[in-house]
């Protein structure tokens, strides 16, 4: 328990720490920013308990918020994807998985695990755009940012699971 | 209570996801120039809406009262359009026709001016006598008239005074006809009340209503045509129920009678003169 607390933790500050250090400064083509902070709610097993799962996602994003000085918006979006993630996790998972199936590629498979971080990751990353541009006057600039960033997230996410797999 | 603690116990995550979210929308406003200048603008347009729809909703809530002050104030407009048309009428009127037919009725009129010495309104035969006579130019059959109406015929007179036979009197009988209308009856007293009398043999075919003006025919040659009588108080059957019978509300309280005027038309006596000439033949 201490230590999956401990773990959670660790990697929030990792996350946190990567993107103020790194992944703000990204900017390719002057679109894309990569925003896998968004991995940590993506790690929470089956059968978390949701106030949890949500509490985690939004301390991350208002940590991010802090050190990036967008404050609200990772917050927010955080919290919309900590509240969808349990939800989705139960649908894409088979009847009979064991109550605490931890997601991963290889408890999972890679297609589905794909999936899942694919829906999560664009789930998030539209939230994050749609709240940071607040008007859609600008839609092919916007639609450009979100796709272009949500790629490069949803990459470093499978990156991270592929290194976190690896370990 | 219990089943809100149940309901709360199982949807906890929703409230948690809302309060969260709340506390970012907070944040984003307070913290965000951008977001907080778009939302403000947007929260302005929608407020303005709803407050335009709020505004329509009362108005068309409160037409009941509106249409109620609306109908009292036609109401009111309209008595004033009567009233003022009443009065331009009767201004247009006074200043043309009916002054200078006036006028020309009371040409060869002259007016003896009198007071009442004694009188009475309480027998079935009542008599006044006023402070004119002979010498005065005052002769048998002339009207008398008060202010606001006719009051009776000279029936007897002396040097200085003569006695007039009143309206309140069985004896006294006088064309008059209603005003507007060329419909003629004689008017009588039935000796009840000093402020009615009955205007008789009114044709039934006359069209007439309550409140219509009684006046003089001229007919009879005492008063002129069109003096005033009174007015229609109620209508019946005459006794025969050929003709209708009309109580007439008298314009003049004979128990308050000070000053009157005697009638003294020119040609009276050449028309009387000539009468009493005609008689003789006739009755042959």
């Amino acid at each position: 328990m201490i230590t999956q607390f401990l773990q959670r933790l660790l990697w929030l500050v990792v996350l946190v720490t990567a993107q103020m250090v790194v992944f703000n400064y990204i900017h390719v083509m002057g679109y894309a920013t990569p925003l896998p902070f968004v991995y940590l709610v993506m790690l929470f097993p089956l059968g978390t308990s949701r106030w949890s799962i949500l509490l985690w996602g939004f301390v991350c994003g208002l940590l991010c918020d802090i050190t990036s000085l967008t404050l609200g918006i990772g917050a927010a979006s955080m919290t919309l994807v900590a509240f969808v993630q349990p939800v989705l996790l139960q649908l894409m998972v088979p009847k009979d998985a064991p109550e605490d199936l931890q997601p991963s590629f290889s408890s999972m498979g890679f297609w589905t695990y794909f999936n899942y971080a694919a829906i999560l990751t664009l789930l998030f990353v539209l939230s994050y755009f749609a709240l940071q541009s607040f008007s859609f006057n600008h839609i092919v600039d916007l639609s450009i940012a979100c796709t272009s960033s949500w790629l490069m997230t949803f990459l470093f996410c499978l990156l991270f699971e592929g290194l976190r797999h690896g370990k | 209570m219990r089943a809100l603690l149940d309901f709360i116990a199982k949807y906890y995550h929703w409230l948690l996801f809302f309060v969260l979210e709340g506390f970012c929308i907070v944040l984003l406003f307070q913290f965000n120039h951008y977001q907080n200048s778009v939302w403000l603008t947007t929260a302005n347009t929608v407020v303005g809406r709803i407050n335009d729809w709020e505004q329509q909703a009362l108005r068309y809530i409160t037409l009941g009262d509106v249409n109620q002050a609306l109908t009292q104030r036609n109401i009111m407009l309209e008595q004033n359009n009567l009233v003022l048309a009443e009065h331009i009428a009767a201004l247009t009127h006074d200043s043309t026709r009916s002054e200078k037919l006036q006028a020309e009725r009371l040409e060869d009129i002259k007016l003896i001016p009198a007071r009442v010495t004694t009188n009475s309104v309480m027998r079935r035969d009542n008599l006044i006598t006023i402070n004119v006579g002979e010498l005065d130019g005052v002769r048998p059959e002339m009207g008398v008239v008060s202010g606001t109406g006719i009051v009776g015929i000279v029936y007897m007179t002396s040097p200085h005074y003569s006695i007039v036979m009143p309206l309140l009197n069985s004896h006294s009988n006088i064309s008059c006809r209603l005003r507007g209308t060329e419909y003629f009856g004689y008017l009588k007293w039935d000796g009840q009340h000093p402020l009615y009398t009955v205007l008789d043999d009114i044709p039934r075919h006359a069209r007439f209503k309550v409140g219509d003006i009684v006046e003089t025919s001229g007919f009879s040659n005492v008063f002129p045509p069109g003096l005033f009588i009174g007015k229609v108080e109620k209508i019946e059957n005459s006794d025969d129920g050929l003709s209708y019978k009309l109580r007439v509300h008298l314009s003049i309280d004979f128990a308050r009678l000070h000053d009157v005027a005697v009638i003294a038309q020119q040609f009276q006596a050449e028309v009387r003169t000539l009468e009493q000439r005609a008689d003789p033949l006739i009755n042959h």
